[in-house]
């Protein structure tokens, strides 16, 4: 993605007429933070129920991660696209309305196409309209922000969302089962490791992978301040 | 009507709108899929058979007043066996849904389970063991002693896990006595 050509304003001058209200580099900015910096999962520890809930098999967190990239998006978009015609004082009523209809379209739409899908998540797709990573971005950001810049920003924080599962489910299988999406990797040999498929396991490597992200933010932190 | 009921009014009947075309939409792959997925586990359980068991059904009024549909198998005219669906509700998460085909002499023909949410690893090694399901085919109500081995009974029970398969074989049982009462050829 080409950045906008970013002319270097005099001190004191601002924009005579601000053409696009937003530039390239802005919507990249928008796109790039949620995947890491502010990753719902891992740095804003929000959106856990799911996050833990689904995660015994990398598919299954790939499955559900997309599925609220689409709910985020659809949503997001939507309630930048409203946000001047719905009053301050009902836009959460407003907000969930919205997402709860796309959370039911994803619902239905995967009964009907991915059946097999359907069944393993079952109950926790619909539990998406509670997730508050998608209410968090459609009321902190989509409201306030023009659509270009409300897409962005829920694809990257849905993106990001959508690889801390794969990520969670990945160590979990990986470590549960021996397989990762499904492939054996240590062999019919390997003994499977239960408590990382079952509930606490969830817990234990999502602890883990905090743990290792932080050890690593704070080591890399150190370097840029020698 | 102020702004903010209009708002939220309009809201609402877009999200309805909405709603109501996709729900037309995936009313008829939903229903397909269902019905494929119950027509899979009939043609598992069932004898060789020439008809679409789904479609060859007749429900029945069992003894505590709930109703139990039996799939009919047959190959020409003949009923060549029967296939129930029955509820374990002792699992260890939940509702365990099986389907049970018994040919005419009262036996088996197959086992299949149509949902579980039994632990992975533990409880589902009713579905992952391969040589589990398999092994209730040719049994009937007299030949076998129907519990697992830690209750006097002949099945095997998984390590570390008896609660599912008691549960199973319990409502396995059951369809064979529903059968024997209620199966007619």
């Amino acid at each position: 993605m080409s950045s906008a050509p970013s002319t270097a304003l005099p001190a004191g001058e601002g924009l005579v007429a601000p053409a696009p209200s937003f530039s390239l580099a802005e919507l990249g900015d928008d796109f790039r933070r949620g995947i890491w910096q502010e990753n719902g999962v891992f740095k804003q520890m929000l959106g856990l129920c799911p996050a833990l809930a689904v995660t015994t098999t990398a598919v299954n967190g790939l499955a559900m991660g997309l599925a609220t990239l689409a709910v985020m998006i659809a949503s997001s978009s939507s309630v930048s696209l409203f946000r001047n015609l719905i009053p301050a004082n009902v836009r959460i009523p407003a907000f969930i309305v919205m997402i709860a209809t796309f959370v039911t379209v994803v619902d239905l739409s995967m009964n009907a196409f991915a059946h097999e899908l359907h069944k393993t998540l079952g109950l926790f797709i619909p539990l998406i309209v509670v997730n508050c990573i998608v209410l968090g971005r459609a009321d902190a950001f989509a409201s306030k922000r023009p659509l270009a810049r409300a897409i962005a920003d829920s694809v990257g924080v849905g993106v990001g969302f959508t690889l801390a599962l794969v990520a969670l489910g990945g160590v979990r299988e990986l470590l549960g089962f021996g397989s990762l999406f499904g492939l054996s990797i240590f062999g019919a040999s390997y003994p499977p490791f239960l408590i990382f498929v079952l509930p606490p396991g969830a817990f234990i490597a999502l602890g883990l992978m905090l743990a290792a992200a932080n050890h690593y933010g704070a080591t890399a932190a150190k370097k840029v301040g020698n | 009507m102020s702004r903010m009921t209009l708002a939220l009014f309009t809201v609402c009947v877009i999200g309805a709108i909405i709603l109501a075309l996709v729900d037309r939409a995936t009313r008829a792959p939903i229903a397909e899929q269902q019905r494929q997925e119950v027509l899979r586990a009939l043609d598992s359980v069932l004898p060789p058979h020439t008809n679409s068991a789904d479609q060859d059904s007749r429900t029945v009024v069992v003894g505590d007043g709930s109703q139990v549909v039996l799939y009919l198998a047959r190959r020409g005219d003949n009923v060549v066996g029967t296939a129930l669906a029955v509820t374990a509700p002792d699992g260890y998460s939940g509702d365990i849904d099986i389907m049970v085909g018994i040919d005419r002499g009262g036996r088996i023909s197959g086992v299949a389970i149509l949902s579980h949410a039994e632990t992975p690893g533990l409880g589902d090694k009713m579905t992952t063991d391969r040589d589990w399901l398999p092994w209730f085919r040719g049994r009937s109500l007299t030949d076998t002693q129907w519990g697992v081995k830690k209750d006097g009974g002949d099945v095997d029970q998984f390590t570390g896990a008896t609660i599912t398969p008691r549960a199973v074989v319990g409502a396995i049982h059951r369809a064979l006595e529903l059968c024997a009462s209620h199966c007619r050829y």
